[in-house]
């Protein structure tokens, strides 16, 4: 097996020759040399300075409990006052809960991210072992040629019609509430995502979701699809459709907020007023 | 021999802290020297601990005063905008690996989201039985993955001037569509491609028929 890099490899303890390399390994080592400072300090409880000038001159440190007080103490400026004690002691104990927690956190994000790491290494895997397929379509896109373009677009448009399909039923179940400005045109209502941020009222969603829902689903990004010239939503007409804005479902954690994106398609200025002709090739 | 992980917790066993001291003290001074040396950069750390009787000093007491000159020769703001304790350095490193977190995650989904796309085509599985919460990363991959299969239609097209007569058998586009019901799509798209694949087939095979008869 050829390996695609060299892997680590040992480096003369001398000042490196490349610039840019010298700035990144700065950067790398100086955060490096923090981390395992602050590990000394949570697992042996000793006190800590690191002081580190960089290449550009500017300075870094890190200090527990704090860079200023241990170099007074080396420095004997200020010696500690026997009178703080007890409120240092508290005071202490206090700090040492919060870092006692940030660690604690710490450590549950960095295993997190482990976790995430080896799934993109099981899903790259995956791809690489179902390479060997018959479907033309899962090749990388620079290597299909014009026609294959063509049909893989046609097929993947009835895909999402299905998807969006799909994703309209999860909202069928709730009933809107009729308090909502009805008869407005396309853009008014559709900003409704928008203008609140936050407190976005979740039968509003819907009405808005379906209406989105219906005009995405005849959304046209092909000049050779036919559009409707009317669309006729449970909630009344929307416009005469001069610019039809096509939507993308926004992938947002919780799902109670399906937010959709304004997304404008280009060429997609149709004046015409032929009903749908579905089961038409493309031309 | 394995390396174990070890708990980022103050170490209450009196021996083995003492000892992980020793190691990782070795360890920090010889980092230090390495960073100090690689870039050509003053450095200085004091380490004080009950273990010893007198602070640790690197690299030596000269040099670690002439790096403290120094920095008390730095305006107070230059000083303090990169200095650091524990707790502020933890909730830096808390966000950062947080933020990195968060793009390998997203960019997980949609290469999960690129399977079931690819699924979805070859009929192993069909839209409604996708996650609810997956249905809209998996329009967003669509929509993405449409927008770079236009892109790319548009570059052809301009390449190509007028219409471009593919030399390619497999993907005719003679046949004309079948019609294909919305709740369907399962079955559409990669039985529709054998169908032509059968088709184009049959064609070529009459083709070679005729070039036989021609011969003759």
């Amino acid at each position: 097996m050829v390996k695609k890099s060299k892997g680590r490899q040992k480096i003369e303890m001398v000042k490196m020759k490349n610039e840019n390399n010298l700035q990144v390994t700065f950067s790398k080592r100086r955060n490096g040399l923090f981390k395992k400072a602050s590990e000394l300090c949570t697992l042996c409880g000793v006190e800590i300075v690191v002081i580190v000038f960089s290449p550009g001159k500017k300075v870094f440190s890190f200090g527990h409990p704090n860079v200023d007080c241990v170099i007074d103490r080396f420095t004997n400026i200020n010696p500690p006052h026997p009178r703080q004690h007890t409120d240092t002691q508290l005071s202490e104990a206090h700090r040492n809960a919060i870092i006692q927690d940030l660690n604690s956190h710490l450590t549950q994000v960095t295993e997190e991210f482990e976790i995430e790491k080896k799934r993109a290494e099981d899903l790259k895997k995956k791809r690489k072992n179902s390479y060997i397929s018959d479907n033309w379509w899962e090749e990388p896109i620079k290597e299909l040629n014009l026609s294959q373009l063509t049909e893989f677009k046609c097929g993947l448009e009835k895909l999402r019609k299905t998807v969006t399909t799909e994703a309209s039923k999860n909202f069928q179940t709730i009933v809107p509430r009729h308090n909502f400005d009805g008869g407005s045109s396309n853009n008014a209502t559709f900003g409704i995502c928008d203008d609140h941020a936050g407190n976005i009222d979740t039968n509003l969603d819907l009405y808005n979701h379906q209406r989105m829902v219906a005009t995405n689903t005849f959304a046209c990004n092909h000049h050779n699809m036919m559009v409707p010239y009317h669309i006729t939503t449970p909630f009344g007409n929307i416009g005469n459709g001069n610019i039809i804005e096509g939507f993308a479902a926004e992938y947002n954690q919780n799902p109670n907020h399906l937010c959709f994106k304004k997304e404008h398609i280009s060429g997609c200025d149709h004046h015409s007023v032929h009903p749908p002709r579905f089961g038409h090739g493309y031309y | 021999m394995t390396r174990q992980k070890v708990k980022m917790a103050f170490i209450e066993n009196e021996s083995s802290r003492k000892a992980t001291y020793k190691k990782r003290k070795r360890g920090i001074l010889k980092k230090a020297n390495e960073l100090a040396t690689l870039c050509g950069v003053p450095v200085g750390v004091i380490i004080d601990s009950p273990y010893d009787l007198t602070p640790e000093v690197w690299p030596s007491r000269e040099d670690m005063d002439n790096v403290l000159s120094q920095l008390q020769r730095l305006p107070v703001m230059d000083r303090t905008k990169k200095m650091l304790n524990q707790e502020s350095y933890l909730k830096q490193s808390i966000s950062k690996a947080s933020e990195t977190c968060k793009k390998l995650t997203k960019e997980n989904k949609e290469l999960e989201m690129k399977e079931v796309m690819f699924d979805c085509l070859s009929g192993k599985t069909s839209p409604s039985r996708i996650e609810k919460n997956d249905l809209g990363a998996c329009g967003n991959v669509i929509e993405q993955y449409l927008r770079n299969l236009n892109r790319r239609i548009e570059i052809l097209s301009k390449n190509d001037g007028a219409s471009s007569s593919s030399v390619h058998v497999v993907a005719s586009t003679s046949v004309a569509m079948p019609i294909v019901e919305l709740g369907s799509s399962s079955t559409a798209f990669c039985d529709m491609i054998r169908q032509q694949q059968i088709q184009s087939n049959m064609n070529q095979n009459v083709g070679s028929l005729d070039l036989n008869q021609q011969q003759w």
